[in-house]
């Protein structure tokens, strides 16, 4: 069990870490426009969005990658990866033919990208899930 | 003897095509759109960005904007569309058809009447050149040049705008607001 929320972890960390790369290497003004094109926000949170929510995509990534505070990180994941879930599930309900900015730019909200953020969400669940168990474990064994 | 007539037909066809860009050729900036006259989401780019742009930086020599014609199967008028918008850019009037095809797109998406649509703002002498240079197949030929062009940029969809900038080039996340687009420009310009 160790080892597969280990091997689960990391590639949830692999994911995030990829994730703010692509964000982080183009100009962020490209990014908070991404955002921007949801409309959800108004115009000051999405560029304030374009400039952290890849630097909090990457501290999640690290933490993630590292094991600390384990739990609090899978969880904090597990609800932005539900945010974007939603959110793109609401755009792709209303037509809308925006970039997903998943990673990066040029990929179209579709099934697929839905599927994908789906089945990261569902892995991002199951390590929050183990992380506690193991916690509790750790602490009635304490 | 066939090469160079190629190369005659591609330079006059080249020719052509920059009767449909806007702005001064030497700008610091060059905007790409590939675009669908059928498409929601062009109009939408048309009205909100394209629009106020072309006041704030074509007019002004920092923006050379260049338009790219690229109907999308699934419009069954778009082509059409593309043909007669590039056949009035040869009387000078690609702006206003433009324009034109925009505001009204929901009726001529739905009743197909796109010849009545454009000629609607064209003298009879510029309706009849129009109507004849919307059937040449050279004009055909510039539409489906746009759209390799399209293809060979990776162009998926509609409207994609990309920026180059120093030989650097931005894909332009559709559907943003003018107003950050805008603070990029205005970033990229003040390197």
């Amino acid at each position: 069990m160790r080892y597969f929320l280990m091997v689960l972890r990391l590639a949830l960390a692999a994911v995030f870490v990829y994730a703010a790369y692509t964000k982080l290497r183009q100009p962020w003004l490209l990014f908070a426009m991404s955002i921007d094109a949801y409309q959800i926000l108004p115009e000051w949170m999405a560029l304030w969005l374009g400039r952290t929510l890849p630097w909090l995509e990457l501290a999640l990534g690290l933490l993630l990658a590292s094991g600390f505070g384990l739990k609090y990180a899978a969880a904090a994941a597990s609800v932005l990866l539900a945010v974007f879930l939603t959110v793109m599930a609401r755009s792709y309900a209303e037509g809308m033919k925006i970039d997903c900015a998943c990673f990066g730019l040029g990929e179209v909200i579709s099934p697929v990208t839905l599927t994908r953020d789906g089945v990261l969400l569902a892995l991002s669940v199951a390590v929050t899930i183990l992380a506690m168990r193991k916690g509790r474990t750790t602490s009635v064994a304490a | 003897m066939i090469a160079g007539l190629a190369l005659l037909l591609a330079a006059l066809s080249a020719g052509a095509s920059q009767l449909r860009n806007r702005g001064n050729s030497s700008a610091p900036i060059v905007m790409d759109v590939y675009s669908d006259f059928q498409c929601p989401a062009c109009k939408a780019l048309y009205e909100r960005t394209l629009v106020p742009l072309s006041y704030d930086y074509i007019d002004r020599g920092k923006v050379y904007l260049v338009h790219h014609e690229f109907p999308l199967p699934q419009h069954a008028h778009a082509m059409e569309a593309a043909c007669y918008a590039c056949a009035a850019s040869r009387v000078g009037k690609y702006e206003q058809v433009c324009e034109l095809l925009f505001r009204r797109q929901e009726a001529w998406a739905t009743d197909g009447k796109v010849d009545e649509t454009v000629c609607s703002i064209l003298t009879p002498a510029e309706a009849r050149k129009v109507r004849a240079l919307a059937k040449d197949p050279a004009v055909l030929a510039e539409v489906n040049q746009d759209i390799q062009a399209g293809h060979s940029a990776q162009v998926s969809q509609t409207p994609t705008v990309i920026l180059t900038y120093r030989t650097k080039q931005y894909r332009i996340p559709g559907g943003a607001s003018y107003d950050i687009l805008r603070r990029f420009i205005d970033q990229l310009l003040a390197n």
